[in-house]
Order: structure tokens, then C-alpha cells, then sequence
């Protein structure tokens, strides 16, 4: 990889809005904008805002073979991956896993859609397209496949919180026609003006977009992916579109705190290099009913499966807003004071409070009435012994040591998977 | 992130190269970060600050501003004894971006040397070592 810093087509709009601005996976991008990371990450969950996240790479695969290839080299199993009943994947539908290399340890993680039968699209992190590109050629030999790394080739913006769909509505043709029939990790149009696909879902001056009910801050919302050229175009559209909505720009600040709140991992940080097991995600591997085996061979399944003590990785949550700094580093010690792993993502999520024991957001419908969310410390650690929600583990840097809870989730009441049409 | 056209860079008080300011006012001085610093940090969240009665050397650390960020540690421009610590940052971090020489200062103290003051840097000095850090 070169040593270049790259920039998205927005990177000139971002630095004449003054966004405060900093390198992540090899891009230039906006950390936060003038309204500060707290206004952001708290706008998100009361209102709406949009993301430059062109700095994602896209990943296309296409052939009789694609969907051999994804079994073997993606971890969840395509044929049952749909809803409660795990019915096989279909066109407009996505899901999130991982791809593994032989020691069951993360290359990088994915949201994978099937576009038709023969065609896939997958979505993974910055600067990750080459090496997963690469990754899935070495394991196509002798496969009916095309895997061509659309990294740079598209744009993205993810637009994300309760008032997305309402901004959106103003900016599409038929809306009404769009939004039916979209449950949470779906999606319709395509970005690439000469697919057929691209006439389902449109802006009001025609441009094509691949719309997909999917985000990263476990708030309700779309990521939208369109050709790099219209995408500043499309950026001010919205924006303009959202004025009556308070919606605002967000920057890498506010989604790192929503979505560690919304206990989804950072890839290359929260999960990585390590077998990915025992972790808060088991739900991206392929386990059969007992959930003691697989449903499908996979690279790195014969690895996972054989290891005796992985390490675990929790979410937690802490008493005030106070982080530790996980570059010093910062470990983790049990209630004997013995070191125990390390802290992977301590960030603060400042739309939650703690009352009475309990954690509520600005958003809890039941959260009491003098309720006001100062914020609390969260994110994951990885430790070499099995831990229980409730218990409390401490955690140290070279400067201060703060007690944290083991939660199984963090943000409550979180709107991801509402319905559409209850968010209209 | 501001440029250094925008930086209100007050002429009546003197700067630390780890941007923290220093103001004298009669027998004690005041001391807050500078807004290069607040700019740089982004949403300040929470400010620890030492107790009154303290003491500290030039240089030494005399607390940490959290933002969304970070945490930063602060280091204090001219030793002396703490005399007040800014209570206003308890309820109002954000104090001190919005107002980072005013409401948003942080401790006063009883300088060992009031005359190190005048040690510190201007505003035009303090301006060059910005433009060298851009």
C-alpha cells in the first residue's frame, strides 16, 4: 500500500466547513464539524445525520461460481442467513460476517448483498478493498468468478437516525414505492447507471442509487451508494432537504460513539488477528442448532473449532464519561487486581446516563423525569477468562483506573430495526 | 479545525508551548488552555482539576481536559500554590471551548515567581510555533 493520503470527493467540502480533520485507514477524513462530536453523536439519535463514508471499499463478485466462492470464504451460511427462520439469501437482501483467513483470525468484517442470482456486492473497511480482492482471487482458482475491487469507484453516505426516512422521502421519486417491502438489512437501485436495477430507486433529478437499510450507529437509517461524480451533488441535496429536520453533517467521532454504544465492533480493533470467537458477535458465524458445530466447511471453521482457550471479548460500560487511552496501553484487571487482557474501543457515549442502576438514553421512552444523559465511558475488552454481565472488572491506563459493569448491551432503545413506515 | 486567521489569540496574556495561557492579575495569575488547544481538542467533556492548596513546579501536570477525543494533559505555565480551581467545569465543560479565557478558565494560583510570567510566550511568538505545527 502506498503511503499517499487519499481523499473522497467531499475531503475540499469537509475543510470548508471547517471539520476538524484526521487520517483513518488511509483516507482524510472529517473527525468532526463545527457543531462538535457530542451535538453529532446526540443529533443522530434525536434527529438525523449523514456521513461521508466514501472512504469504504466496495468489493463486486459475479459468476456462476459467486456464491460457492462466498460459502467457502465468508462466515455466515448463505443458505440459511434470512430472518428467524434462516431461510437462504435472495436478491435485495444482505447480511454482516466476516471473512477469515486459516486460523479462524479477521481479514476484515462485511455486509455482503445479493444483487441477483449470480451477483454480490461486499462492503467492507477502508483501505480493505485490495486485500480482500486479493484474498478471494487466491481461493477462485478454477471457479466461474469475477472479482473486480470497486474501491474509490464508488461514493457513500450513510444517512443515519429516526428522521432519515422523512429527509429522504423529499429527495426520491415515489418514495412510497421505495420504502415498501424494506426490512432492516435490505436494499434496492444500483449505483451504476447502465443496470437495470439502477431505475428502482432514484433521486427527483434521476440519479441512481443503491439505497440499503443498513448503518453503523445502531440508529434506523440507510447507507447509500452512488457513482463518486454525483456525490456532492447528492450530499447538498440532502442536507438542504434535512434543514427543516436539524439534520447535520457527522464526523468519524460521533459514528466511533454511536456504534461502539450500539455494541458493533471496530474492525482491525475490536476484532482482528485473533480467532474470532467468544466475542459479542456470535451471530456472524455459522452455527448449527446445537451450537456446537457448523452448517458449512469455511476458511478458518477446522481453526475455530479446534481451539481450546480463546480469549474473550466483552462490551462494557462504566460509571461517569471518563476513558481510558488504548494506545498507553490499557488493561484490564479482575477484582483481585490481576492483570486479565486489555481494552480494545474506550469512547464515550454521551446520549446515556445511568439512574438507579439502570442505563437509559435521551431516547428511552420510560427514562424518569429529572433523567439527564451525562454520558458513560463504553466500548470492549478482550480477557483471558469468562466473565458474567453485572460483574464489574477495572480498568487502567498510565493515568487513571476506573471500574467498569460487563454488559451485554450498552445504548438502550435503539431504533436500527424499527419498520419504515413507522418512521414516515 | 480553525485556521490560525481564526484563533482568538488574546494580546494580554502569555502562552505555554503546550498551549495552556497565563494572565496576570494583581499578586495571582489565572491560567486556562489556549483556543488553538479547545479547537484542537474538540467537545471538551470533562476537566479534572488539582485541589486549591496544591502546588506544582513549572512544567509540572496539574490535571487533564477529556474531550471526545482524548485525554489531554494540562502543564501548568508558572509554578506556585493553587489558590481556586474553576467549579463552573463540573456542570459545564464545554465552558471551555466556548469561552476558553473567560468562563472557561481553569485554576489560579499564588506564583512562586510572578516575573516567570514574562518567561511565557506572546502572541506573536506563540503564533510562529503554530504556523510551524500546521
Amino acid at each position: 500500500m502506498g503511503k499517499t493520503v487519499k481523499e473522497t470527493p467531499l475531503h475540499e467540502w469537509h475543510k470548508g466547513r471547517g471539520a476538524n480533520m484526521s487520517v483513518f485507514g488511509g483516507y482524510d477524513m472529517p473527525l468532526w464539524y463545527k457543531s462538535g462530536a457530542k451535538k453529532e453523536h446526540l443529533t443522530v439519535i434525536t434527529n438525523a445525520g449523514i456521513f461521508d463514508t466514501s472512504h469504504m471499499a466496495m468489493i463486486t463478485i459475479s459468476g456462476q461460481d459467486a456464491f460457492d466462492l462466498l460459502q467457502l470464504c465468508f462466515t455466515k451460511d448463505l443458505n440459511e442467513c434470512i430472518g428467524k427462520n434462516k431461510t437462504p439469501i435472495e436478491p435485495g437482501r444482505c447480511v454482516y460476517g466476516a471473512y477469515l483467513n486459516e486460523k479462524g483470525a479477521v481479514i476484515d468484517d462485511t455486509i455482503i448483498g445479493q444483487i441477483d442470482h449470480d451477483s454480490y456486492i461486499s462492503v467492507v473497511n477502508a483501505g480493505m478493498g485490495a486485500t480482500v480482492t486479493r484474498h478471494l482471487l487466491d481461493h477462485a482458482k478454477g471457479k466461474d468468478v469475477t472479482v473486480t475491487d470497486l474501491s474509490d469507484k464508488t461514493g457513500k453516505v450513510d444517512i443515519q437516525g429516526p428522521l432519515s426516512a422523512r429527509i429522504l422521502a423529499k429527495v426520491l421519486q415515489s418514495p412510497e414505492q421505495v420504502f415498501e417491502g424494506m426490512p432492516y438489512f435490505s436494499f434496492k437501485g444500483y449505483f451504476d447507471k447502465t443496470s437495470p436495477l439502477s431505475e428502482k430507486v432514484r433521486l427527483l433529478d434521476g440519479t441512481p442509487l443503491l439505497l440499503s437499510r443498513t448503518g453503523y450507529t445502531g440508529e434506523f437509517g440507510f447507507e447509500i451508494f452512488l457513482d463518486p461524480g454525483d456525490l456532492i451533488t447528492f450530499w447538498e441535496i440532502l442536507l438542504k432537504a434535512g434543514e427543516e429536520f436539524d439534520l447535520i453533517p457527522c464526523g468519524l467521532a460521533a459514528r466511533d460513539s454511536l456504534r461502539a454504544g450500539a455494541k458493533l465492533p471496530l474492525s482491525h480493533q475490536d476484532i482482528g488477528a485473533w480467532p474470532f470467537l467468544n466475542n459479542p458477535w456470535p451471530f456472524a458465524l455459522p452455527y448449527d442448532a446445537r451450537g456446537t458445530g457448523f452448517t458449512k466447511k469455511f476458511i478458518g471453521d477446522e481453526s475455530l473449532l479446534g481451539i481450546d482457550k480463546a480469549e474473550h471479548t466483552y462490551a462494557f460500560a462504566g460509571y461517569d464519561l471518563r476513558k481510558v487511552s488504548t494506545c498507553d496501553p490499557a488493561f484490564v484487571m479482575d477484582a483481585e487486581g490481576t492483570k486479565i487482557g486489555t481494552v480494545l474501543t474506550s469512547v464515550s457515549d454521551m446520549a446515556i446516563g445511568r439512574h438507579e442502576s439502570k442505563i437509559y438514553s435521551i431516547a428511552s421512552p420510560e427514562r424518569p423525569g429529572d433523567f439527564r444523559a451525562r454520558g458513560l465511558s463504553c466500548g470492549f475488552i478482550k480477557v483471558n477468562t469468562e466473565l458474567a454481565p453485572c460483574e464489574m472488572v477495572e480498568l487502567q491506563d498510565k493515568k487513571r483506573k476506573m471500574k467498569v459493569e460487563i454488559r451485554d448491551d450498552i445504548r438502550p432503545d435503539r431504533t436500527a430495526r424499527r419498520s419504515i413506515q413507522s418512521m414516515l | 479545525m480553525k485556521e490560525i486567521s481564526e484563533l482568538y489569540l488574546p494580546d494580554d496574556v502569555r502562552y505555554a508551548e503546550t498551549h495552556e495561557w497565563v494572565k496576570i492579575d494583581d499578586e495571582m495569575v489565572r491560567i486556562g488552555i489556549s483556543d488553538y488547544a479547545q479547537d484542537q481538542l474538540g467537545d471538551i467533556v470533562f476537566v479534572e482539576l488539582p485541589k486549591v492548596g496544591d502546588t506544582f513546579a513549572t512544567g509540572e501536570e496539574f490535571g487533564t481536559v477529556e474531550s471526545v477525543k482524548a485525554v489531554s494533559e494540562l502543564y501548568i505555565p508558572v509554578g506556585g500554590e493553587v489558590l481556586s480551581i474553576n467549579t463552573d467545569l463540573d456542570d459545564a465543560p464545554e465552558l471551555v471551548n466556548q469561552d476558553p479565557y473567560h468562563d472557561g478558565w481553569l485554576i489560579e494560583i499564588k506564583p512562586d515567581d510572578l516575573l516567570e510570567v514574562e518567561n511565557r510566550m506572546t502572541k506573536e511568538d506563540y503564533m510562529e510555533i503554530l504556523e510551524g505545527e500546521e
